[in-house]
Parts: structure tokens; sequence; C-alpha cells
């Protein structure tokens, strides 16, 4: 029942502030679980791995989640989304009233045909796609006028390095 | 044990690894002789106009198995923002081309030289900009490190015995031959390594944009949820380790390094398609 209503509210809000949005979810291993989306936030709680999850809401790194009656943020690649639930029916409900799938199963709307490896092999090259995509060049400076237009600032920031690979 | 099980996935790949080390090998031959880096195609010789030409044709080969989504307000949005999260790098000022391709499959491509391709089954499964900005970084960073220009050059130095190709760019036909049949350069499967430091850069880039580095994240979690039998993901598990994979070391590798970063998703701009 409560699912049905789940349900039907993601049928009303075509466009969910995010992909996650009121999914279910389970962690992948245990971890703590902050009052707050940040390291050094106090430590509300702990998640054993497999616990289950809704996911409520993101913000860089974190997943704002409830757990039995715990609620509190915890890092998003601790929890692996979706899939707890016999997820079928709801991904197909969420997909075509969004034209997008919540829990990722892709709803093939539009009749566009899919792209395998034969389909690449026997390409023939098309020069006037070739010329239509050119044309859509943006310069380096108005790619930063429309940045700035949704306040994005270029931030500094190191490269990762490659992990050691270890179980750490 | 872990490093065990590492040579063990490398040598699963074993084309591609092969590939790289002879890639290094033939490097340390040829990388000191000019008159075969003049020759065009030697390794490390490649000029930025052989990369382009090579991309071009292998762009418009893809765009010969799908075309662009006739959306120019889609396509025009998907080239300010990779514009701006390819200023990022190192290669800021190639001349980068983003588009969106009429094909239900989920998947991305890059081709040499900055072609960068969305298809529409992965573009409707993007929730915000910040997403976006993670999906084409993961290109941008396939055509900054050049890993399929790598292994064309392998290929090449190896099938034909060095042949060079210089010649022969401007003239599509040298360079089809160079790529081989149509654009199977991009169904073909890069080193694992390669797309984890694609990951990588992803984040780094979409965080140096001003995005929330966790776009590609969350579209990772949200494809790893696609069943391996679906047909739209065929070929991106095909030619690429599993989402779940990814994930797994991503986590390693961010670990709390981007703990400080506060990004925008930019949800309300993202180009909304209509539906049908």
């Amino acid at each position: 029942m409560k699912m049905r209503h789940w349900i039907l509210l993601l049928a009303c809000m075509p466009f969910a502030a995010g992909a996650w949005a009121g999914e279910a979810g389970a962690m992948l291993k245990a971890d703590a679980l902050k009052a707050a989306p940040f390291r050094d936030a106090k430590t509300v709680g702990k998640l054993a791995r497999g616990a289950q999850l809704d996911i409520l809401k993101q913000q860089s790194g974190w997943y704002q989640v409830k757990s039995g009656k715990q609620t509190g943020w915890v890092r998003m690649l601790s929890v692996r989304r979706g899939a707890m639930r016999k997820g079928g029916q709801v991904a197909g409900l969420a997909g075509l009233a969004s034209g997008r799938a919540g829990t990722g199963k892709v709803v093939a709307t539009t009749g566009v045909r899919g792209l395998n490896e034969e389909d690449l092999k026997s390409a023939k090259f098309d020069e006037a796609e070739t010329k239509k995509m050119e044309a859509h060049a943006v310069s380096k400076d108005a790619a930063r006028k429309f940045a700035s237009q949704a306040q994005l600032k270029s931030v500094k920031l190191d490269y990762l390095p490659k992990p050691q690979g270890g179980d750490q | 044990m872990m490093r065990a099980l590492c040579m063990t996935m490398l040598l699963l790949c074993v084309l591609p690894a092969q590939a790289f080390n002879l890639g290094k090998e033939l490097e340390k031959q040829f990388g000191g002789d000019k008159t075969k880096q003049e020759g065009g195609l030697a390794l490390g010789g490649t000029s930025e106009q052989e990369e382009i030409a090579i991309g071009r044709q292998i762009a418009g080969n893809i765009l010969g198995a799908a075309p662009l989504v006739k959306d120019d307000k889609l396509q025009q949005y998907v080239n300010r923002v990779g514009r701006w999260v390819a200023s990022q790098s190192e290669r800021p000022d190639l001349a980068w081309h983003f588009g969106v391709i009429a094909s239900d499959d989920i998947n991305a491509f890059a081709a040499p030289g900055g072609y960068v391709f969305v298809t529409l089954g992965l573009y409707r499964q993007l929730a915000n900009e910040a997403e976006l900005a993670g999906v084409l970084g993961h290109e941008i960073g396939h055509v900054i490190r050049k890993h399929h220009l790598k292994i064309l050059q392998q290929s090449q130095l190896i099938d034909l015995g060095g042949k060079l190709l210089s010649k022969k760019v401007g003239d599509n036909a040298g360079v089809q031959k160079l790529i081989g049949s149509g654009a199977e350069i991009a169904a073909r499967a890069l080193d694992k390594n390669a797309e984890f430091e694609a990951d990588r850069i992803a984040l780094v880039l979409a965080g140096r944009a001003g995005y929330d580095p966790f776009g590609l994240v969350s579209v990772l979690q949200d494809i790893a949820q696609v069943s391996k039998d679906e047909g739209s993901v065929a070929l991106l598990f095909k030619t690429h380790p599993h989402p779940n994979e990814r994930l797994d070391q991503l986590g390693l590798a961010i670990g709390e390094r981007l703990d400080g970063i506060k990004g925008k998703d930019v949800a309300q701009r993202l180009y909304r398609i209509k539906s049908k």
C-alpha cells in the first residue's frame, strides 16, 4: 500500500530531483551514519553491511538515507542503489512517467534503434552529419559564460592518483 | 593476492594489454628516430592535425551508424557543457565537438581530436547537469590521454609494419584504411585501466568545472542496475568493466580526497528532451 503511494508520487513528479530520489538501496559495506554530509559531522549511528535503506537526497558524495528509524548521511560509494525491492514494476512505471527510468531500467519509448558492434563496423562516413556536429561547436569563452550563468566557477583540484590495488 | 588478481585481469584482456606493452617497446625503439616521427604515425609523433583527421573520420563513421538527434538546442547545450568541462583539462584549446546521437542504447564514445558522443538512451538517464559533466568528462579523459589513438598507432605499426600515414592525412580513404572497418574502433574495448583512468579524470574535471564531482558515480550506480541481458547496455558492458567494478575502483581512488569539494548539480538547467 505504502509502495503504491510512492509510485503515484513518482508518477506525478516526472522529473524528480535525481535518479535516486525515493529509491531503495543497501549498504555495500559498514559505514558511519552522519548528521550532515561531511566527514567531521557528528556520527549518529552505524549501518551494517547489507542494511536496507531509502535514499532521500544526494549532496556531493553523500546520500541522505533513512534506514529503519535512523536518518542521516552516508558516503555514496558505501551504498548500492536499488534492486532490494522487487523492482521491475516500480522501475517500469517510473520510467514511463518520466521518460527515464528511476531505477536504471531502460524503457524504450522512442523507437530509436540500438547501436551494436555490427552497426559500428559497417557504418559509412556521413559528411553532412559531421559538418552539422562541427557547426555546433562552442568557443571556450562562450562556454565560460554559460557556466557563469549557473554560478559555476573553476576550482583547483588535482587528478586522483591510481589506487594501489589492495583491499583498503 | 590482490596483485595476483590484477595480473589475471590484465591477462584476461590480452589484446589491449599487449598492445599497450608493445607500444612501450616500440616507443623505445622508434621514439628517438626523427625521420620515422616526421613520417607521421610513429609513436609519439602524431601531430594534432593528424589526430583530428583520424578522429573526424571515426566521428563521421559513428554518425553514419547513428545520426545526431534532431534537436539543435540539445546539441548546443551539450556543446556548452562539454566545452566548459574540457576547458578544465590540459587540452582546453582543442576543437572540441560534442553530440547526442539517435540511439536508445546506453553508451558514450570518444574519438581522437576531441569528438565526443552520448547516446540519447544515456542522455535520458541523466538527472542533472553534473551527471552530464561526469559522462562527458569520462570521454574527454579518453581524448586527453589519447587512449584510442594509442591503440590505433600500435595496431598500425603492428599490422602494416610501420607504414606511415602522414601523406594520407586529408585523404579520407587513407585515414579509413588506418582505422579499420567503419567505426569498429568505437566498439573495441580499451584496457580496463584506461577506463578506470577516464573515470578518475571525469570526477576531477567535473569538480574543477564547479560541478558536484559525483555526477558520474550516480550515473554508474544507475547503470549498474540495468540487467546484463538488456540489449541497451550490451555493447557498453562488453567494452567496459561492469559499473560496480568501476565504482569500486573509484571508491579506492577517492577515499576522502574529494571531501572538501562542494560542487553544484545544476539540475534545473538540464535540457529536457521532448518525449517524442
